[in-house]
């Protein structure tokens, strides 16, 4: 047996003329920028620190989570980072509209001095302080920019400073006997009851985060069926979190995910373990960097263990994704590289491989085609795979690495408008696109990939839309010299034959007619039908489904193996501001032998 | 028909001395009960009367305890301005701002004078609508415009900072090939930090150029209906050939072959 390293250059150059030509294309061609209704967010800033981090005591405390209401009652307590404690009878803060006020029986002690009142109310995104002193006589003063010392009396108040929320329509989340608020960032209680259907659970801390930016939500746990977090505790920085959790694999478990943001752009980690209760442990570590104004990098690693508890692992596996980014004005620059070790302990029972791969992918945004409603998109990859036990076997060679050359591009129609164009509800839109990419790869074969779809929508109503949709998906693997050989796979023992004609070459055409009722906000239905008419045609059980994500999608949006005909029945009705249930029940029609087979999800997300 | 005038006169009269007799009320939730005085939420302050009578609203029997900060309150005026009687309701009355009636009883050391940081006319949307926050509910619609490459059997959803980032939060209604629709009910002056993903945040939207962008961000007005119309230029999974990389899969041996799910039995390409 032979060992090649690398081969076929000459497959590569050849079509190197090729890619010149459409890179100075690309380069040449008008560079309108698409007309984006809302421009895309640009890169995050620089955040400063939360101004103010307020420590409360209380009797009580009540959280209202649907709101983001803290209510306090008794003995109020209440310390600013600006200098000021307050006591009264009773505190009221909106963490959303960032504003907070103290009630009742008011003590101020700041910088101007002590001084009693009726109230105090601070609005901190506007450095706005308003107190209600009692002297002799009440007043009102207004402290600027925190300037205790020089109130500007009786000057005119907004009028609702002194509102409390009205919460006869709201239910309480938790409550506590101390917090620490840090504006526009965090809440942390302490002596916490947890409410479900009114009854209390004693949970000691909790922790919740409301920031304007998700760095400190990037999570690293993989999927499960169910999953509580109890945020443990935290700060404007971090979150520790308990996970209990539920999958068909592990069943019920724990784990553990400690989350770190910096006040930058894209800087995070998160790490975590889960499961932690059972042999099979997945130690995640997630990173982000923002690097200058225009340059990001993303880190993944996993490291498996077969273990119990933290004694020594009889397993052990590592892998390691790191993606760069380079933006550019109208494109983006990405290398993404990856090293998988499923043996880190040197058993023989687990497999030596050590395999890696890397991409290079340059992409550019969607420009408009010279003033047509047309939109085009290109794409260019180089990268490589390398496993030094081989990565196929072709032609009486064992490859160990495989180079490929990726060009693509894309294709857009968005929203023809067809119809009177003065009646919203009597107007179709078209969509279409085509995405193409040719993959050729040093193992003399090249990979085609054709994705076009167009689809034809009404909205008939402000309650009810459809769509008609028509995808076509053509895979083709080709080899210079054979390929694919024909072969009959078993099915119950019997040789599946229609499955010999493949030759590495599939085609999957996916019509959808679909209507969404919407009948509230909080209601929605539709019915989806949907026809796959695929090569090489499916059989159940023949072709095994994608692996899934976190939240149990498939990993591969076209694959082979989908049923011909499926009816979708789904109702989407939140319960409460933060719950949702969506229940779906799906029909497989003509599926091999099955004429009629349900299948029903229920999904309770929040 | 002059008996008649007569009696009207006279009714007259009385209406209009039982109008001048009547005591000026407000209604409205107390904010404080201290030192003499009565606080609204309007932040005005009324002198208690010394024999003052604090009832309970709906059986109107003495109160069984003192009034409270947050309790909803009808004060009742003498004619010089102080507060005779109280009635505390479990019902919220309308918070509103004071009657001119009541507004000269209000106690104040200090004169008061205007606020130049609330004067001027509301802002306009690009609508010419009074760009106003009352609160009250509106609806929001989010329709959003993905690109070309989403497979057809994706869900698109957005993640917002009032669910804490939760990646699949709000769910969207795919309504053609290319756009997705969510409709909530917000309340006005709600400012929302938003970004949309498939399902997870490493599946979020990021720019044109492939970075990460910060989360977009809706003001809702008191508008009927606040829309927001987006484009999502990529999603951060995106790469060359459209093989989705996913590094919560683990392990995924590396397979040169892009049927990834062929079944069991089939030949590997030959010569």
């Amino acid at each position: 047996m032979r060992v090649a390293r690398n081969c076929e250059n000459g497959v590569r150059l050849r079509y190197l003329p090729l890619l010149i030509v459409v890179l100075i294309l690309v380069v040449c061609a008008p560079g309108n920028a698409q007309p984006k209704p809302t421009p895309s967010p640009g890169p995050a800033e620089a955040q400063a620190i939360p101004s103010t981090v307020l420590r409360l005591r209380a009797d009580r405390i009540e959280f209202y989570y649907d709101r983001y209401l803290v209510e306090a009652y008794g003995h109020v307590r209440l310390q600013t980072s600006n200098g000021m404690t307050i006591t009264g009878d009773t505190f009221s803060m909106d963490l959303r509209l960032n504003r907070f006020l103290v009630a009742s029986h008011v003590h101020l002690r700041s910088r101007g001095g002590n001084l009693d009142g009726a109230a105090i109310a601070d609005l901190l995104d506007f450095d706005r302080i308003y107190f209600v002193p009692v002297i002799t006589k009440p007043d009102r003063w207004t402290y600027e920019n925190e300037d205790f010392t020089r109130p500007l009396r009786g000057r005119q108040m907004p009028g609702d400073v002194f509102y409390f929320p009205n919460l006869s329509h709201t239910s309480i989340s938790l409550s506590a006997t101390s917090a620490v608020i840090g504006s526009e960032r965090f809440v942390r209680f302490a002596g916490v009851r947890a409410y479900f259907s009114h009854h209390a659970v004693p949970l000691g801390t909790y922790y919740v985060s409301f920031a304007a930016r998700p760095e400190l939500s990037e999570n690293s746990l993989s999927g499960a069926n169910f999953d509580a977090t109890w945020n443990m505790t935290g700060n404007a920085n971090s979150i520790s979190a308990l996970h209990v959790r539920y999958d068909a694999y592990n069943h019920g478990y724990l784990g553990f995910e400690q989350h770190l943001a910096g006040n930058g752009p894209h800087e995070y980690a998160v790490f975590s373990i889960s499961p932690f209760t059972t042999y099979d442990k997945y130690w995640n570590l997630v990173t982000g960097e923002h690097i200058g104004s225009k340059f990001e990098i993303d880190t993944f690693q996993q490291l498996y263990t077969n273990q119990w508890w933290l004694k020594e692992p009889t397993a052990s596996a590592l892998t390691t994704y790191v993606t760069m980014t380079r933006g550019f004005n109208r494109s983006g620059l990405q290398a993404q590289l990856n090293q998988t070790n499923y043996n880190l302990l040197g058993t023989t029972v687990a497999s030596p491989n050590h395999p890696n791969w890397g991409q290079l992918t340059w992409t550019s945004a969607a420009n408009q085609a010279f003033k047509s409603p047309l939109y085009f998109q290109t794409r260019f990859g180089y990268g490589f795979s390398h496993d030094a036990y081989g990565l196929q076997y072709y032609g009486g060679v064992t490859y160990t690495t495989i180079w490929n050359e990726v060009v693509g591009f894309t294709v857009e129609l968005p929203n023809i408008k067809i119809g009177d164009r003065d009646k919203a509800y009597a107007l179709y839109y078209i969509n279409a696109a085509i995405d193409s990419a040719r993959t050729w790869n040093t193992v003399p074969h090249r990979v085609n990939e054709q994705n076009s779809s167009v689809s034809l929508s009404r909205q008939f109503s402000r309650f009810v839309n459809s769509y008609l949709s028509y995808n076509v998906l053509n895979i083709s693997d080709l080899y210079l010299q054979g390929g694919y050989g024909g072969s009959a796979p078993l099915v119950d023992g019997t040789p599946y034959t229609p499955f010999e004609s493949f030759r590495g070459a599939a085609s999957l055409r996916t019509a959808i007619l679909s209507t969404t009722y919407s009948a509230s906000t909080n209601l929605v239905t539709s019915i989806n039908f949907t026809h796959h008419d695929d090569f090489p045609a499916a059989y159940p059980g023949l072709f095994s489904v994608p692996p899934t994500n976190a939240i149990g999608q498939y990993t591969y949006a076209n694959y082979l193996g989908q049923p011909p005909w499926q009816l979708t029945g789904e109702v989407r009705a939140r319960l409460l501001p933060h719950l949702t249930l969506d229940v779906q029940r799906t029909y497989f029609f003509h599926f091999g032998d099955q004429i009629w087979s349900p299948s029903f999800v229920v999904q309770l997300s929040g | 028909m002059t008996k008649l005038r007569t009696r009207l006169g006279a009714v007259f009269c009385a209406l209009i001395l039982l109008a001048a007799a009547a005591p000026v009320t407000i209604e409205g939730q107390l904010l404080a009960y201290q030192d003499g005085f009565v606080f609204f939420t309007t932040g005005d302050g009324f002198r208690v009367a010394p024999n003052i009578v604090i009832l309970d609203a709906q059986t109107q029997q003495r109160a069984k305890r003192p009034p409270e900060a947050r309790d909803y309150a009808r004060a009742v005026f003498n004619d010089s301005g102080q507060v005779v009687e109280l009635d505390l309701s479990t019902e919220p009355y309308p918070v509103e701002p004071l009657p001119d009636a009541a507004q000269a009883f209000a106690v104040t050391a200090s004169s008061p004078y205007p606020n130049p940081e609330l004067a001027g006319p509301p802002r306009t949307t690009s609508n010419g609508v009074a760009e106003t926050f009352s609160g009250k509910l509106v609806l929001v619609k989010f329709q959003v415009q993905v690109p070309p490459t989403t497979p057809i059997t994706a869900q698109v959803y957005i993640a917002t900072d009032v669910s804490g980032w939760n990646p699949n939060a709000i769910e969207m209604d795919r309504i053609d090939a290319l756009h997705f629709v969510a409709i909530r009910r917000m309340a006005s002056g709600t400012v929302l930090h938003y970004l949309y993903t498939r399902g997870s945040l490493q599946t979020e939207e990021v720019a044109a150029n492939g970075l990460s962008v910060r989360p977009r961000e809706l003001i809702v007005n008191d508008s009927d209906t606040n829309s927001t119309n987006s484009v999502v230029a990529a999603w951060k999974d995106a790469n060359a050939n459209n093989i989705l990389m996913q590094p919560s899969v683990f392990p995924t041996p590396y397979n040169p072959a892009p049927f990834p799910n062929l079944p069991t039995g089939t030949k590997t390409p030959h010569p």
